[in-house]
């Protein structure tokens, strides 16, 4: 292979096609591009060697590894590239130059953060994740929309920032801006740059710019949105923080408190959107597990592997709901039910996307969750186990069967639609065709589940992993057959709490109530206070100006006649004075 | 198939013609709006009596799985975790706990639709030949009448 094309990270190739998309009017054209560049990519990927610095540069004295490729980013970079590739063909319908070159654009920085070796060169793509996925907000072309994306920008440029300044700190004490696993969060930098990635991968109290925002993207932008931001900081996580013992229940909770949101809320991207949450909990918590600036290898290729399938099966899932929404104009439950009749294509593979994310044996999420949750149990971490097993509970009430139930099935909207577009429909059965092949036994060796722990950065670890026991697939059977039932039952005999339009308040509501409302109340107190002030000081500063003017002006008083011959008298008496005080002083 | 096949038509060409035919069917939305793969894929959920099927269905299924579960000697990492059906319970009352937990937290939690005052319609990139919504798929509140 040609020397630069060796040295040609997937992602700056996705950046610069993105670039060149946003400004080409050919439609079928630039549509080509955005196809064409994730399979070139896949391609440079695939051919490139690990564990190689193929681009190195040296900015302002500052050692910058713009390319390496390794066991771990490679998982990342090769799923985010299969992402891109599925956001394209689902994008296909649509004409929309912004929309097509910024996601291109927006894989790409996330691609080319992956396959970055040191801070700085981590930052400038973080950021770039930052601008280029905003516009996916904004395609929606709504006021909700424009609102959620500014708020959206604010929180990632943040994000950004905190990072630029821990990357400094960590210079400043070490004097090499390589990326590395740190040992402890009192490290120069570390707690700065733990809080930067902390707010991309959505941490509790710092993750309502996902649920705000990705459920008012664009169709499209919803799909492409779900793949991208938060793994790429799973990936972060796993580079620098492995070991962590604050992951460990920081993810425990993630994966907790949104199943409780995810229940009652209408709007199903936003269940998703919670779901998201869900998932992102179950990676963090295994990324936490094992020795600090070490972790456990089991637990890290379930982090990895969780990523890899979650990035399809969440993109399957936005898809799904993309194509309700494209179709019927709504994703709320209350307003949907019964599509399957309309949508049955699109109901499939939304089930196949559900049962994933589920974790039924023969689907992806099984192979991936397992790794987890063996890791977990053999640290012998018990609450932390039972509340992921809670989790995955959860998981199967709203995302196994609250996305598709009431989306497809339950009480019949009426509503009489066409089937999703075909390049919909090839995106999500591409999606839901790799859910199955990753998720079954390795019936030929090498294919099935093996075909990804093959890839996974522990290799040996992984494949000598067994996720197809039959403890293990009665006991998540059970798991999943009785929460079903329990759905059944609830709903039999009316427990089952009805869908209802509405907004659900979550801890957002701080800055967007009373965050918002404090600065309403002080730019109103301004807009009065202000005029009053300026109005006092105008009204004193004239007064001022008309006694100096009554005093020194040519008609002023101090230039009447009367005072000229007072004068005299007064310079006379203060003459007496001073030889008053000599005569004194002398004598 | 339709009258105006040729009668001169060969064997193979009658069965392409139909297959082709077949193949037209399956995606060809009936006047009701139904896409004709809905009932090949999902006719059973018409079925009569689909709540009790389910309900007796995956009931069995459960208790049979509960049932085997007590023939297997299970080696798990925690103790409690080897009891018979242990999974099934567990997941079986976390799912009811977060169901139930969905009537207070709604009250709770609830406000209405443009409490942010930001409520709206759907993003810019939905089908522009989109039908009307049916008179059942509006929204309907509580207190309506």
């Amino acid at each position: 292979m040609p020397a630069f094309l060796t040295a040609l990270n997937p992602g700056w190739l996705m950046i610069l096609a993105g670039v060149v998309a946003i400004f080409l009017p050919m439609r079928r054209v630039r549509q080509g591009i955005t196809i064409a560049a994730p399979l070139l990519g896949i391609a440079l990927l695939v051919m490139a060697d690990q564990n190689v610095n193929h681009l190195t540069a040296s900015v302002m004295g500052l050692d910058l590894v713009l390319y390496r490729v390794d066991g771990l980013s490679f998982v990342f970079g090769l799923a985010f590239l299969l992402a891109a590739l599925l956001n394209s063909i689902y994008a296909w319908h649509t004409d929309n130059r912004l929309q097509d070159g910024m996601a291109l654009a927006y894989a790409g920085a996330a691609i080319a953060a992956a396959f970055s070796a040191d801070l700085m060169t981590l930052f400038i793509f973080w950021e770039i994740t930052a601008v280029t996925s905003v516009f996916m907000v904004l395609a929606a072309g709504t006021r909700a929309a424009y609102f959620a994306s500014m708020r959206y920008l604010a929180i990632q440029v943040l994000s950004g920032v905190l990072l630029l300044a821990g990357a400094c700190y960590v210079y400043n004490n070490t004097g090499s801006l390589g990326m590395k696993a740190f040992v402890s969060l009192r490290e120069p930098g570390a707690m700065l740059i733990f809080i930067a990635l902390g707010i991309k991968a959505a941490f509790p109290f710092m993750h309502n710019w996902l649920q705000d925002s990705y459920p008012k993207a664009s169709v499209v932008g919803a799909v492409v949105l779900s793949a991208f931001t938060t793994k790429l900081a799973v990936y972060a996580f796993i580079r620098m923080f492995p070991g962590q013992d604050a992951l460990i229940w920081i993810g425990a909770v993630m994966t907790v408190f949104p199943v409780f949101f995810a229940v009652i809320e209408n709007d199903l991207r936003k269940v998703l959107a919670y779901s998201l949450n869900n998932q992102v909990g179950f990676m963090i918590c295994a990324i936490g597990l094992g020795s600090a600036g070490v972790g456990n290898a089991l637990a890290l290729n379930g982090a990895t592997a969780h990523a890899f399938v979650h990035i399809i099966y969440k993109g399957l899932l936005f898809m799904s709901m993309g194509a309700v929404l494209y179709r019927t104009g709504t994703t709320k439950a209350s307003e949907l039910g019964g599509l399957y009749r309309s949508m049955p294509w699109t109901a499939l593979f939304c089930i196949i996307g559900a049962m994933s994310i589920s974790a039924f044996p023969l689907f992806s999420g099984f192979v991936a969750k397992s790794l987890t949750m063996s890791a977990v149990s053999h640290e012998g971490l018990t609450v932390v186990w039972l509340m992921l097993l809670f989790a995955s509970a959860g998981v199967m009430e709203h995302s196994g069967i609250k996305i598709p139930y009431f989306a497809f099935f339950g009480h019949d909207s009426g509503r009489r639609v066409k089937e999703a577009p075909f390049n919909m429909l090839l995106a999500m059965g591409m999606g839901a065709f790799i859910c199955i092949a990753v998720g079954i036994p390795a019936i030929v060796p090498g294919l099935g589940y093996e075909w990804l722990y093959n890839l996974l950065p522990y290799r040996e670890e992984a494949m000598s992993y067994q996720p197809f026991t039959f403890d293990h697939i009665l006991t998540q059977m059970q798991l999943l057959v009785l929460a079903t039932f329990a759905f059944i039952v609830l709903k039999r005999f009316g427990l089952y709490p009805p869908e209802k339009p509405g907004t659900i308040l979550d801890t957002d509501w701080a800055y967007r109530k009373i965050g918002f409302g404090l600065a309403q109340w002080m730019g109103t107190v301004w807009g009065k206070v202000g005029p009053a002030m300026t109005a006092v000081f105008l009204g004193i500063s004239s007064r001022a100006y008309e006694r100096i003017e009554a005093a020194f002006s040519p008609r002023g008083e101090l230039a009447r006649g009367a005072l000229t011959g007072a004068m005299a008298i007064w310079t006379a008496a203060l003459l007496g004075l001073v030889l008053l005080l000599a005569f004194v002083t002398v004598g | 198939m339709s009258n105006d096949t040729p009668e001169t038509r060969d064997k193979s060409g009658r069965f392409l013609s139909r297959a082709a035919e077949k193949a037209h069917d399956l995606h060809t939305v009936s006047d009701e709006g139904i896409h004709p793969m809905a009932k090949v894929l999902f006719g059973w959920t018409e079925a009569k009596n689909i709540g009790a099927i389910m309900f007796w269905g995956v009931g069995a299924l459960g208790a049979a799985l509960i049932v085997l579960d007590v023939f297997i000697q299970r080696h798990e990492y925690f103790g409690f975790a080897n009891w018979t059906g242990f999974y099934g319970l567990y997941g079986f009352a976390c799912f009811t706990f977060v169901v139930l937990m969905g009537w207070p937290l709604g009250n709770l939690l609830r406000r209405g639709e443009n409490y942010y005052g930001d409520a709206g319609g759907p993003p810019a990139d939905v089908d522009p030949e989109m039908p009307l919504p049916p008179e059942s798929a509006q929204p309907t509140y509580e207190g309506d009448d």
